[in-house]
């Protein structure tokens, strides 16, 4: 991958939430660029905007203001299913609270974004085993999310976000809800996965020290609607 | 485009559980209601069909299936030229000439008026219960039929009358209200023309009763006769509308419940989108487009409103078919024509009925789908 090539661009992006009089701006007015293979630390106090910029960066909700182009592709004016279409296939998430279904046991939810790529049932069940091996959870294929502690249950995720082997991986406080050794473990696979699949990740933090392992660290401050930008390499 | 993840999460929410959660309650909870109108529906339709049905045969076996007529005036000039023709071409169908008018009947005591008709294949007389009972008068009694017709006396013109004794009763026309009296054909000429017409033929096809109007038509019309025709439809219009409006009117009370049954699905869909946004959101995130949300809530709905329906369809039509061959609601006697109340189960209003069903789930399930389709993934996503 060459070094001038951008994953994420974005300019001029606004965000709020609420109508007229209770109005609440989140996001202004924000540019930044993450260059493809970077991994990038987003921190800040809570409620700042941290889940609403990775949403927009994930096209999960639109932007107000401004424009993103992911990986040279002008995202603004897309309908519905072509977004819906580069999610699928370009960007993997993994949330604070895994958010896996309930339903599904981890095989099934890990090979859940194959079928929806249209992929068959067997294929698509082999390649969530290999996944799911990869994640250390080889053992653990029939098992439904309820019966995976916190940790198994964020590699799964992990698992999951990586299946249609993404360009962007975003994840929103991946660590949040888990003990310190559990914590240092995901982060520790991601890390491995990023560099491995070469991936370009933005990663949501409250943890200082993960934050310093990232290449770049974004900092969002509360109310100035302004981000600071710090590189600590 | 292929369904498989829709199905598949579809089929998971339903049945693949290892516990019982609130969409398997609700979806449970939305069989039954549809279940329970289908079975409502069926029921009463197969019971409404059964009446209709005994009504029906009732006229085939007792009514002639079709009538002649000439095209113009009363007389048909030659009828045993056309009875013939009709006979030769038709083969094994009765043909009975026919002449009808209104006279006086009277017995002992009392006279009302009535219809009458002249028939060739009638040697007694015989007349209708509605006689019979306005009268007082059953069979071997003595009885005058008084023409409108005059003829002169030496006592100056009289009415033309003849006295005879009733051979037997029958039961009455459907639809008639004045009665009728039924004479040997000469004895009705005599009362009504004073010379030997033919006002009509009436024939009756046991085989094919429905059809029989129509291939008359058809055979006088190929060899250029113009005569009126009247099938079985035709004779008896007015019953056979009221009949159908009937089951119209009785499909659209008693399908308002299968509308109640949809609205409740409705908001069961409704809830279980609500108790499934943060899932909805997140198969949004994986990449279900928003036509595969649609998709996957349609075939929620779909799977509900077939078992539904095929569960109320097939218990309603075992329970019909059970409560008719073993005759398990019994009627007073005399009052209807059969003992045990009636059901039929007709597989076109089977099919209606059925399709009827699934279309009020789908719409219901449409509105709550085409909701969740709209809103941007991030929605369901906030668990703060
Ligand atoms: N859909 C929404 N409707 C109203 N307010 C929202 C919505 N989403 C986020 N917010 C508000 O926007 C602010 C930023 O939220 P969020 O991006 O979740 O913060 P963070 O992830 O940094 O904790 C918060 O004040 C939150 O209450
Ligand atoms: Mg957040």
């Amino acid at each position: 991958m060459s070094e001038n090539r951008l994953m994420v661009e974005a300019t001029g992006l606004t965000k709020g939430f609420g109508s007229a009089s209770t109005r609440l701006e989140v996001i202004r007015d924000l540019d930044f660029v993450v260059a493809t293979g970077e991994m990038v630390a987003v921190v800040g106090p809570s409620g700042v905007g941290k889940s609403t910029l990775l949403h927009l960066i994930g096209l999960l909700d639109r932007p107000e203001k401004g424009r993103i182009v992911l990986d040279g592709v002008e995202t603004d004016g897309l309908d519905g299913a072509v977004r819906a279409g580069l999610r699928n296939r370009s960007i993997g998430f993994v949330f604070q609270h895994h958010h896996l279904l309930d339903e599904l046991d981890a095989l099934d939810n890990v090979a859940l974004p194959l079928r929806i790529s249209g992929r068959g049932s067997r294929d698509a069940r082999n390649r969530a085993a290999e996944l799911l091996d990869s994640v250390g959870l080889a053992e653990r294929t029939t098992h439904f999310p309820d019966q995976l502690s916190g940790g198994e249950q964020q590699r799964v995720s992990v698992a999951r976000a990586l299946a249609m082997g993404p360009k962007l991986l975003l994840a929103d406080e991946p660590t949040g809800n888990l003990d310190r050794d559990n914590a240092e473990r995901l982060f520790q696979l991601v890390t491995e996965l990023h560099l491995k699949v070469g991936l370009t990740s933005i990663i949501v933090t409250h943890n200082e020290e993960m934050a310093r392992r990232c290449d770049r660290i974004f900092r969002l401050a509360q109310r100035s609607g302004l981000s600071e930008n710090v590189r600590e390499i | 485009m292929s369904l498989g993840a829709e199905l598949h999460v579809a089929s998971r929410y339903l049945i693949g559980n290892r516990r019982w959660t609130p969409v398997v309650t609700v979806s449970l909870i939305s069989v039954f209601g549809l279940g329970l109108g289908v079975f409502a529906l069926v029921v009463t339709l197969a019971l409404l069909d059964g009446f209709q049905s005994g009504i029906r045969s009732q006229i085939v076996a007792n009514a002639a299936h079709a009538e002649v007529r000439p095209a113009t005036g009363r007389r048909v000039v030659d009828p045993e030229d056309l009875a013939s023709l009709l006979q030769g071409e038709l083969g094994n169908v009765e043909i009975v000439q026919v002449v009808r008018g209104t006279c006086l009947i009277s017995s002992d005591t009392d006279a009302v008026p009535a219809s009458v008709v002249g028939r060739s294949d009638t040697e007694g007389v015989i007349a209708d219960r509605l006689i019979s009972r306005r009268l007082g008068v059953g069979s071997g009694d003595r009885l005058e039929v008084i023409s409108a017709r005059q003829r002169l006396t030496p006592m100056g013109p009289l009415p033309v009358r003849i006295r005879t004794v009733i051979e037997r009763i029958s039961s009455p026309e459907p639809g008639s209200e004045s009665g009728t009296v039924i004479l040997p054909i000469a004895e009705a000429q005599r009362l009504l023309w004073g010379e030997p017409v033919i006002e009509a033929l009436e024939l009756r096809d046991v085989a094919e009763p429905w059809s029989l109007g129509q291939r008359v038509r058809g055979i006088l019309g190929s060899h250029g006769l113009a005569f009126q025709v009247a099938g079985l439809e035709e004779l008896h219009r007015p019953l056979l509308t009221a009949l159908a409006l009937e089951k119209v009117m009785i499909f659209v009370a008693v399908g308002l419940m299968l509308v109640v049954a949809a609205l409740n699905l409705l908001c069961n869909v409704a809830m279980v989108a609500a108790e499934k946004r943060k899932d909805l959101a997140v198969m949004a995130g994986l990449g279900f487009t928003p036509r595969s949300l649609r998709r996957l809530f349609l075939v929620l709905g779909l799977a509900i409103g077939l078992v539904g329906s095929i569960t109320g369809a097939v218990l309603g039509s075992a329970l019909s078919i059970v409560l008719d061959r073993t005759g398990a609601l019994e009627l007073p006697r005399g009052v209807f024509m059969v003992t045990a109340v009636p059901f039929s189960v007709d597989p076109v209003t089977l099919g209606i009925v059925v399709a009827v069903a699934l279309g009020l789930a789908a719409l219901a399930t449409w509105l709550p789908a085409r909701m969740v389709a709209r809103r941007e993934p991030s929605e369901g996503l906030r668990y703060e």
